[in-house]
């Protein structure tokens, strides 16, 4: 069987910073702050962390906050919940956690569910659309404990579009930041709850499709919140483990091509409820291995497909998760490396 | 004229592009040679032939691939120029406001930094459709305004958009956020809803299997009246059929029936049976597609929601109607025997030459033992019996060894 690239990957990794100039890396460069979270929890994984200069993708981090306390996903962009984790994680791997006024960036995570309410309701709705900031500044004033949309969802930012993935978002965030006691555990599990399907996967709203990317994120979040007694193991376990196709991959709904982003979404889910051992773990391994660019470095969703920083990602993270040899082992919820998750909870 | 004011002019001088599309270099001169000769009109011929950069006829859009990264710098720094512009000048309109008491009312130069942002970011929604912010900076000025033709211009966009980008999250997400924003100030959504539904439908033709897409039709379902979620479920019959890999079809009529069995107005028993009707329906017709269509994950899948809905449903009439339980139980042994049959004549593997069989024999040995992890207890000793005499154990290890720890997992 083919070996992982490390070096190569490594290599790959840092070089993908430099191409600026093509049209793909124009179109997703406002997404940039995902991009630094895959890159450099790849390479911490590889144990290569230390090839990158921590001061200047700090100085970049903070560039990307806004007064609202959340992350765009680069410099002059809006702010979005998506790119707030990412900036979180990227800081709980250099161990900076410490740069962040932690009480701003919950009450905007608290505020992207209130804002959308103070919006309907039309009150404030001037300081609102004008300006951010004054309506932030009006909103942290507020009694922040109870802010929650009624049915305990979370919206991506003040325009108001809900998904599970928000949930676990929020979930993830206010608990690297030690505060997930600011919002209504018992309304988000619940709503979270209310996005299964008979299949006993999960959707993005009540009534979505399972998907395997949504099951990560409401699993995560169960997970996170100590809730993962709601979920019928077996029956998510039996959808999760038909995603395994003959190849040995793993798809994210039935019928789809496998892809390697899945390894990551599919095997993690299995984890933390305890069914992992429903697939054929050598197989997957396999899999992965063949859908790397052994000449350049890098991984594609399939074998022979371009590669891209994101799958990079997904791969190696799936093989931590299958303990491949020489990789730093990966936390199932928080998706950062374990020992990364340990030294916020246990260090002083 | 530079690039990108060809293309904001080509937007502004034919509001009615329905289409766009990226054209190779190669193509251009073909296509030009095809309208010079089909027409002589004039109308609309000022960035042809001579323009090999865009083509524009019958509304629909053509950029040639090999302005694209220049173009869409440009109509990124301008929308961003704007964007700081118009942010700067409502923020100092705000503190004024705030100061004088005044009365709101939009000055002429703010009106002209709004429409520079709206021009803008269409442009360059078209080249670069997951930008949020370019998404964003246009609610901010269209829910400034309140007008009704302003939120159905920006549904034209996302259209627009979703005319090449199929899976345009944002563009999906827009087209939430307006049609909240009209069901707040109209009351009647009906049309625009059949509208979206549509849309998906012509969507999802051209690109299979768009989660995004269909996503979007399942979320119009709560907007529905019953009436109009068994008009969609009719509609999509032939689709369904048509697609049987189309997971994300099937889902869709899952969530259907599942509105039309939750919409229940007081105890109306006609209600439960027209529920009972339709799931009874969609079981035929999903097994004259498994015989159709051999080894479809998807429509196994299917017959699992349907079968389990089904024998919920027999349960439910039997606590309530306690006299008639001997009949209903009958039902279900009639249901499940129908079942054993069906999974009798597919996990036959008829032809080995055909990795088709293979799957048909897996799918319907995993959708009865599926079924039976999901059958509430009480039922599970007769069940078995029946198992034993189906030979199930057996058929498991032939079709899917891989799985054959699922008989251990249902303590069978």
């Amino acid at each position: 069987m083919a070996e992982l690239a490390v070096d190569k990957h490594v290599k790959y990794i840092l070089a993908v910073e430099k191409n600026k100039d093509s049209f793909e890396s124009v179109v997703m460069d406002h997404l940039r702050m995902n991009g630094a979270y895959w890159g450099l929890t790849a390479l911490d994984l590889l144990g290569k962390l230390d090839s990158v200069n921590v001061d200047e993708v700090i100085s970049w981090i903070l560039k990307c906050q806004h007064e609202s306390g959340g992350f765009s996903g680069n410099i002059g962009h809006d702010p979005h919940i998506l790119y707030t984790l990412s900036a979180v994680q990227v800081l709980a791997l250099f161990n900076k956690l410490d740069v962040l006024d932690i009480d701003k960036v919950a009450t905007c995570i608290l505020s992207c569910v209130l804002l959308m309410k103070l919006f309907a309701h039309r009150w404030l709705y001037e300081s609102i659309v004008s300006s951010c900031t004054s309506c932030f500044a009006q909103v942290s004033k507020l009694d922040i404990t109870g802010l929650q949309n009624e049915d305990g969802s979370f919206s991506g930012d003040m325009w108001g579009e809900v998904d599970t993935r928000f949930s676990y978002i929020a979930i993830c965030c206010l608990s690297i930041l030690c505060c997930l006691d600011k919002i209504n555990v018992e309304k988000a599990v619940s709503y979270i709850l209310s996005c299964k399907n008979l299949d006993g996967g999960f959707g993005c709203t009540p009534g979505g499709e399972s998907h395997a990317g949504q099951i990560f994120c409401c699993v995560g979040a169960l997970a996170l919140t100590g809730s993962l007694h709601y979920v019928d193991k077996d029956l998510l376990g039996w959808w999760l483990c038909e995603r395994q196709v003959k190849s040995g991959g793993l798809n994210g709904r039935p019928e789809k091509l496998p892809d390697v982003c899945y390894s990551w979404w599919v095997l993690s889910s299995l984890i933390m409820i305890d069914r992992v051992h429903w697939i054929d773990k050598e197989k997957l391994v396999k899999f992965i291995l063949d859908c790397q660019d052994v000449e350049n470095g890098g991984i594609s969703d399939r074998p022979d497909d371009a590669v891209d920083v994101y799958h990079t990602y997904f791969g190696v993270a799936g093989l931590s998760l299958l303990n491949y040899p020489g990789l730093k082992a990966i936390d199932p919820a928080y998706a950062l490396p374990v020992d990364v998750v340990n030294r916020i909870f246990f260090s002083g | 004229m530079d690039l990108l004011n060809q293309l904001e002019t080509i937007l502004e001088s034919d509001p009615l592009i329905d289409e766009v599309g990226l054209i190779h270099p190669s193509q251009f001169i073909t296509l030009c040679k095809e309208c010079s000769e089909s027409s002589n009109s004039s109308s609309d011929g000022a960035f042809r032939p001579a323009n090999t950069k865009f083509w524009n006829r019958d509304h629909k859009l053509g950029i040639s691939t090999e302005i694209l990264l220049p173009v869409c710098k440009a109509a990124k720094s301008a929308f961003m120029d704007a964007m700081k512009q118009y942010k700067t000048h409502s923020d100092l309109s705000v503190n004024k406001r705030e100061d004088k008491n005044m009365v709101y009312g939009p000055s002429s130069s703010c009106q002209s930094f709004e429409s520079e942002v709206m021009k803008h970011s269409r442009a360059l929604l078209l080249l670069s459709c997951d930008l949020g912010t370019a998404w964003n900076a246009r609610k901010l000025v269209v829910s400034k305004k309140q007008q009704l033709p302003m939120f159905t211009d920006e549904l034209h966009l996302s259209a627009l958009v979703l005319s090449y980008s199929h899976k345009s999250e944002q563009a999906w997400s827009h087209r939430r956020w307006v049609i909240k924003m009209i069901a707040e100030k109209y009351s009647n959504l009906q049309q625009i809803i059949a509208k979206e539904s549509e849309l998906v439908e012509k969507i999802a033709e051209r690109s299979k299997m768009n989660y995004r897409a269909w996503n979007h039709r399942c979320w119009l379902v709560s907007y529905m009246t019953r009436e109009q979620m068994f008009y969609e479920l009719k509609k999509s019959r032939d689709w369904a059929g048509l697609h049987v890999a189309d997971n994300s079809c099937f889902h869709y009529r899952r969530r259907l029936m599942l509105g039309i069995s939750e919409n229940k107005q007081g105890d109306d028993p006609s209600y439960d049976v027209e529920n009972y009707q339709v799931v009874k329906e969609e079981l035929d017709l999903n097994e004259a597609l498994i015989k159709r269509y051999i080894g479809r994950e998807a429509l196994w899948l299917h017959r699992r929601f349907l079968s389990l809905c089904l024998i919920r449903h027999l349960m439910t009439t039997t606590n309530d109607i306690s006299c008639h339980s001997t009949s209903m139980d009958n039902e279900i042994n009639i249901f499940l025997d129908k079942e054993l049959r069906l999974l009798d004549s597919c996990s036959t593997i008829q032809d080995m030459e055909f990795e088709d069989f293979e799957g048909q024999a897996m799918y319907s040995t995993m959708y009865f033992l599926w079924l039976i992890k999901q059958i509430p207890e009480f039922r599970k000793t007769e069940l078995q019996e029946k198992l034993k005499a189906g030979n199930l154990k057996n058929i498991l290890h032939k079709t899917c060894p891989e799985r054959s720890f699922l008989w251990d997992v249902l303590e069978l």
